[in-house]
């Protein structure tokens, strides 16, 4: 998925998170995004152990993509938009898709944040915004480290 | 270890000068043997004018003076010194020049036009590539296409690739084959001008180009298309992959089809679906820059004719992380690209191969002081400690008696001013310890708060070692690099 898709496919509509939220635990691991894939962009231990349970994941709010939305991209460094490196349409392939608990209030792009919520594995097309993810975290909040 | 390489290479030629040095207190030093051992090696060159046979044209992007500076200790520090004394391959060539950069109409350049001032002999317009002085950025119908030294070459009989871990289309690779108004028409162009994908699928059914290895497959297949690395993205149904396939090129897309592919031209390498990865995140099946470099050299001389190349590689990374502000990345792809030059010099042979080392432009990296010796160029500047060489592991503080990094960006996504609610920007400079500082992912502090890093004007080095690399020198423009390649080959044979 990249923005020129996005931006074809989304609709304005309000984004749903399509996961049911999952019960906190008392206790997150907290690391940072690279820790979730190996360079051939495989998914490392750690992501496969937390399949499925509540994780914390530092990293950066991409720059929304529309505003009033639950759902924002984390990067492993801040997303530097360089009109000399790449267009508008490419996305870093290690991100990870964000669809949080409510509405979110953006932060800026180079702040770093802890976002928390429930990890999901494996590729899958969002249905309003045809943004395709291989690694979500769900019934998310977030806040600045 | 002192300037080790040069020391050991010249250590029984000191006889001569050492007569005029052997009173001085000074000339038992280290510094001083190592200065009169480098003063016998210039006395005793003597200037290559042979016809060069293959010329291979090295671009680091955005490797200015500053960033080769960091690269070098970088890699020093990597191999246990302490950074400073260490040279890289080419610091060691006999030939410099400091090299100026500006386009035509800016002061800070683009990639683009650089490479085409390479390439072509005269500068060139901001973001255009290989077009006259006419021509307006953007706007096709101004089109007004120059001659390229690949051309030239390949009319005299000669093979010529290209190498770059950027895109393939993007700006250094795309200035040794393509003609663009637009250096961003990688994949689509206006009605009435061709996209550089497309132009380099020409130039290689004209027989110009005989190997193009970088990034960037998704500029060759219409947009959806399944491919080997990524998928396609152009928004034409054109798909250039079989295009090249049935024009008899080869396609190679990772590195066991890389090693495997049969000596001879031509082939299309294409590894990624954009840019290639940064060395620090490259996976085992992507080839390195000294992987496509080795690659291109075997192939170039392995087709036989035994005419001769020209090869242009470039690192095309540095540049890019230098833009996201994150010196590591820079630095350990600035390494990568000496490893490649370092390859190529061995497999070929001075006395008939022009080497070029050099950048396109610098960025605004800069490198804060006093640090004593050995401190970790990309940690946080250690102070200077008096009776001992190596610094004194006390972090030097600024007034705000906090630490700080040898590497700083004047601006960039690292500022320490940050976007507030109303729009406004603030904030203050936030302590950072060694740990953090030296984390692959650390972006320098900058000031200027910027999306992205810039280019800077400032000037680039040179360096040079074959035939008439004595010709560079001094101060000279950018498009010197074009003269002075024309002359080595096929001004000498006149």
């Amino acid at each position: 998925m990249n923005r020129r898709a996005f931006f074809a496919t989304a609709t304005g509509a309000a984004i749903c998170a399509p996961f049911v939220a999952s019960p906190a635990h008392a206790y997150e691991e907290q690391v940072r995004l690279r820790e979730l894939y190996n360079n051939d962009m495989s998914f490392t231990d750690f992501a496969l152990e937390q399949e499925g349970k509540r994780v914390a994941i530092e990293g950066f709010m991409a720059p929304p993509l529309k505003a009033e939305s639950q759902f924002y991209v984390l990067t492993n460094r801040p997303m530097a938009v360089c009109p000399f490196c790449s267009s508008e349409a490419e996305w870093p392939n290690d991100i990870l898709a964000v669809y949080a608990k409510r509405v979110v209030d953006v932060i800026p792009f180079n702040v770093m944040i802890v976002t928390r919520g429930v990890l999901e594995l494996g590729t899958y097309t969002d249905p309003e915004l045809g943004f395709v993810s291989r690694v979500r975290v769900v019934d998310a909040t977030q806040e600045r480290v | 270890m002192f300037q080790r390489t040069i020391v050991t290479a010249m250590a029984m030629t000191l006889c001569a000068s050492t007569a005029i040095a052997q009173d001085l207190p000074q000339a038992s030093s280290e510094y001083f043997t190592a200065a009169q051992a480098n003063l016998e090696a210039a006395i005793a060159r003597e200037p290559n004018t042979n016809q060069a046979t293959n010329i291979i044209l090295f671009v680091a992007d955005g490797m200015g003076v500053g960033t080769n500076y960091g690269i070098r200790l970088f890699q020093g520090q990597q191999m246990g010194l302490l950074g400073e004394e260490h040279n890289l391959v080419y610091d060691l060539y006999p030939n410099t020049a400091i090299i100026k950069t500006y386009n035509i109409n800016a002061q800070t350049p683009d990639s683009a036009p650089t490479a085409g001032a390479m390439n072509t002999g005269v500068k060139q317009v901001f973001n255009t590539i290989n077009m006259a002085d006419t021509v307006v950025h953007d706007d096709c119908s101004t089109e007004s296409p120059l001659r390229l030294f690949s051309e030239m070459l390949s009319d005299a009989g000669k093979s010529v690739g290209v190498v770059s871990t950027a895109r393939i289309t993007h700006a250094t690779g795309a200035a040794v084959y393509a003609k663009t108004a637009n250096r961003n028409w990688e994949d689509e162009a206006p009605e009435g001008c061709t996209d550089i994908a497309t132009q380099l699928i020409e130039q290689m059914e004209a027989g110009v180009i005989d190997i193009a290895l970088g990034g960037g497959i998704s500029a060759f297949a219409p947009e959806g298309t399944e491919l080997a690395v990524g998928s396609g993205g152009r928004p034409d149904d054109a798909n250039l992959i079989e295009r090249a396939q049935a024009a008899g090129a080869r396609f190679v897309y990772d590195a066991d089809t890389l090693a495997a592919a049969d000596a001879g031209a031509p082939i299309l390498g294409l590894f990624s679906g954009s840019h290639m990865s940064y060395e620090y995140d490259r996976p085992e099946t992507e080839p390195s820059l000294a992987d496509l470099t080795a690659a291109a050299i075997e192939q170039l001389e392995g087709n036989g004719d035994g005419e001769g190349f020209y090869l242009v590689v470039e690192a095309g990374r540095v540049d890019h992380a230098s833009h996201g502000g994150n010196a590591y990345r820079a630095f350990t792809d600035g390494v990568a690209f000496a490893e490649a030059v370092a390859l190529a010099d061995e497999m070929t042979d001075d006395e008939n191969t022009l080497i070029i080392v050099t950048a396109d432009h610098e960025h605004v990296i800069s490198f804060n002081g006093y640090c004593g010796r050995g401190t970790p160029i990309t940690g946080l500047c250690m102070g200077v400690a008096s009776g001992q060489v190596e610094h004194s592991g006390e972090p030097a503080l600024a007034d705000d008696g906090m630490p700080y990094t040898v590497v700083s960006y004047t601006n960039g996504a690292g500022s320490v001013l940050v976007e507030q609610e109303d729009g406004t920007y603030a904030g203050s400079r936030p302590e950072v310890t060694q740990e953090a500082a030296m984390d692959p992912d650390y972006l320098q502090q900058a000031l200027i708060p910027m999306g992205s890093e810039t280019h800077s004007g400032v000037d680039v080095a040179l360096w040079a070692k074959g035939p008439w690399a004595h010709l560079f020198g001094g101060t000279m423009d950018q498009e010197m690099i074009f003269h002075v390649m024309n002359h080595a080959a096929f001004g000498a044979a006149e």
